[in-house]
């Protein structure tokens, strides 16, 4: 519905002072057919954007039905297993139904335009990378009907229980499927984008930080989805054809499966925060009006923090008996982390020292990103600690943790993207009002949310409970509060985003930020087709110029 | 080169890729199961404490029995479950062995003080031979194998699933606190 109403392409607009030497039969497609079969990657990006609102504001309720339950002790409105339902769901949804497509959307809709290329490497994969996202998703919600009800294991899908469930955890694991082979054939596309059909002049240490992101967190994906892949068939066939790769009484073993969960996992954390760095890197330089400082160690850093991502994975499982050579391997791999993040976060600052800084809203997310990320990175370095995190584990420390890395992380980035990118989207300027108060409502009832769950996971409340001991009930009736004001705050924003494309607060400038990245060099809104002929290399050579990579 | 040859190149060169990276992805799901043979091969090199499929069968009532070792304070001496982890049945033997060691490099007498977790266990492990029975006199730097042989009792209920059996090593001179417990 919202997306046949958005208008961010006028499809007549921009196309004067472009060569047209091929066939643009595409362009008459109207109605659902420009959509269904979409092959520009502006369309695309588009539809990947909806596409991840709205299963954001999905698991966005679940997660209001978890706060709501637990508002208070006892069972008010849900069963457990109901409770588990949503815990599980509400993962799942988050991670790769909003928070990955949304990424892979900025990518569709952003490299092209950053990088002069015309469109993505291979636009009919494009078009099936994003179509096998809406049945993935539906599954997940049928998943929710049938007898049984659906996977309530966590969204880690751990066994035993996840090789004890119903159909609903059948269902979930060919979404996942599904999920995968789509994240797989976005990487490749996005990959091959980056590598082969770069600007001239644009070399690789001369991409705009965010194409550097995009490229190293799809080769992490190409590496690991299959994983993730490979363990969910195993848990298909140890359900249903007498297979033993978890089932201890065939001489196989529960523990197993969370290695190779975590093998795919670990990296699948980089693969959510990466892209956000990209973003912030994007956006701080632009409204500090300085160049970002360190881009090479940017680069750098980016790809340790990848490679380094392979070598951690264990210290989600400290607690399952380990050898101790074992979990000092892991424990200290994991602090290393810390260093190239940190190279990360001082660039950021040292970017912003001295700038000529103003802040509209997407300066806000994005310095709102440093601090809160920064925060859930250290509450990260708690944990790396093997004896600690024994007495943490699956506690609600954890979930504080890691919603300051993928809630004020990944989610407050893309909100920043969102702001700075979307009058290049839609040609209107959105209310600078409505943005900062948008800011400034997530920040607070964010913090009011997570912030107090540290403290409940510090007292030793578990995570995955639908029912708590009577001390833990403050915290959680503020944590309650903060989360339904935090989904409201959501709406609003939805507000904002449909405001802007229905004319906003009147027509944006083609470079509103005066940003000198090349996708700010096409008109706004940005025509369906850009770059058909590659920018000069004197434009590019200027822009580089200005971002003192030349 | 025209546009349209460099855009064929550019196709080319793109489906190459293209190829390329659905390779590493093919081999990726190759290497998920190839963890499961590395993962049985790793778990036995060190020694890791697996799900036993002994231990899943519930048709016969199986007690996991654990062990753990410890040293009084200042004692120069080592004591190391060879096999920490076991598994015995109802009415069943088991043999543990344990690796003793002298640290000094004068003899050293001790002796080995045992105790249950949970206490009622005791009563359905019976110990017919024990190195704890007796007071042991360790050369210099000498390391010994020391024995446990275990009989499970056939009455065992099968709720008690596991035991903790904890040796204590005292040195002789000293009268250790807490004895007699088992």
């Amino acid at each position: 519905m919202s997306t046949t109403a958005n208008p961010t392409i006028d499809l007549g607009a921009g196309h004067h002072d472009h060569a047209h030497d091929h066939d643009h039969d595409h362009h008459t497609l109207t109605g659902w057919r420009r959509w269904v079969y979409a092959t520009n990657h502006k369309d695309i990006g588009t539809l990947y954007l909806w596409f991840s609102f709205a299963m954001f504001i999905t698991g966005g309720l679940m997660a209001l039905g978890i706060r709501a339950e637990l508002f208070t002790p006892g069972l008010q409105f849900w069963q457990p297993e109901f409770f588990n339902q949503l815990t599980t769901l509400h993962g799942v949804i988050m991670v790769f139904g909003a928070i990955m497509p949304a990424f892979t959307g900025l990518a569709n809709w952003m490299l092209p335009l950053m990088l002069g290329a015309p469109d993505m490497a291979f636009a009919r994969m494009n078009n099936w990378s994003f179509w096998l996202l809406p049945p993935a998703a539906l599954l997940l919600i049928i998943s929710l009907f049938v007898p049984g009800g659906a996977a309530a294991g966590g969204w880690t899908l751990y066994p035993p229980l996840s090789l004890q469930f119903g159909m609903g955890m059948d269902l979930a694991i060919f979404a996942i499927h599904l999920l995968g082979i789509s994240s797989i054939m976005g990487s490749i596309n996005i990959i091959t984008t980056i590598l082969n059909m770069r600007a001239p002049g644009m070399t690789l240490m001369k991409m705009p930080m965010f194409a550097w992101t995009a490229l190293i967190t799809n080769y992490l994906l190409v590496a690991v989805a299959p994983v993730l892949a490979g363990a969910v068939t195993m848990l298909l066939t140890d359900r249903h054809f007498g297979t033993h790769f978890f089932k201890a009484v065939g001489g196989g073993d529960p523990v197993l499966f969370q290695h190779i969960f975590w093998f795919f996992g670990h990296p699948e954390v980089y693969i959510m925060a990466l892209p956000a760095f990209g973003v912030v890197s994007q956006i701080i330089p632009t409204f500090a009006r300085k160049p970002l400082f360190g881009y090479h160690s940017m680069v750098y850093a980016t790809a340790s923090i990848a490679i380094l991502s392979f070598m951690v994975w264990a210290h989600h499982m400290f607690s399952v008996g380990m050898p101790a050579t074992a979990q000092l391997f892991f424990m200290f791999m994991t602090m290393l982390i810390a260093v190239p993040t940190g190279v990360k976060v001082f660039n950021w600052i040292a970017t912003m020292w001295q700038g000529s800084m103003s802040f509209e809203t997407p300066m806000l997310f994005a310095v709102g990103f440093v601090c809160l990320f920064t925060v859930g990175g250290f509450s990260g370095l708690v944990l790396s600690i093997a004896p600690v995190d024994t007495q943490m584990h699956d506690t609600y420390y954890v979930v504080a943790h890691f919603h300051y890395v993928l809630v004020a992380g990944a989610l407050f980035s893309l909100f920043g993207a969102v702001y700075y990118w979307l009058p290049k989207w839609t040609g209107n300027m959105y209310s600078e009002r409505a943005g900062k108060f948008h800011f400034w409502w997530s920040m607070v009832w964010f913090n009011v949310t997570f912030f107090p769950m540290h403290f409940l996971g510090l007292a030793g409340m578990p995570r995955r409970i639908p029912d708590y001991p009577l001390q833990f009930t403050d915290f959680n009736a503020i944590a309650s509060v903060g989360a339904f004001c935090f989904g409201l705050g959501q709406l609003f924003f939805l507000y904002n985003v449909i405001h802007t494309i229905r004319g906003g607060v009147g027509k944006a400038p083609a470079n509103p930020w005066d940003s000198p990245t090349l996708e700010w060099e096409v008109p706004s809104p940005a025509p369906h087709h850009t770059w058909e002929t590659p920018p000069d290399e004197a434009l590019v050579k200027k822009g580089l110029a200005a971002q003192a990579l030349e | 080169m025209t546009a349209a040859t460099l855009a064929l190149t550019q196709q080319r060169a793109n489906r190459r890729l293209a190829i390329k990276l659905a390779v590493v992805a093919a081999l990726m799901v190759g290497f998920a199961y190839g963890m499961v043979p590395f993962y049985n091969v790793f778990c036995e090199a060190l020694g890791v404490d697996r799900a036993r499929p002994e231990l899943a069968d519930t048709h016969a009532a199986a007690m996991r029995v654990e062990f753990d070792s410890n040293v009084a304070a200042g004692l120069p001496a080592r004591l190391t479950a060879l096999e920490p982890v076991t598994a015995g049945r109802a009415g069943g033997l088991i043999k543990a062995k344990f690796r003793l060691e002298n640290l000094s490099d004068a003899p050293l007498g001790i002796r080995a003080v045992p105790s249950y977790a949970p206490e009622r266990a005791g009563r359905f492990l019976q110990k017919l031979e024990c190195f704890c029975f007796n007071a042991l006199t360790l050369a210099p730097r000498e390391t010994r194998e020391v024995t446990v042989v275990l009989l499970v009792e056939a009455d065992m209920p099968p709720e008690l699933g596991a035991v903790t059996l904890s040796y204590m090593l005292y040195p002789l001179e000293e009268n250790p606190h807490g004895e007699g417990k088992a």
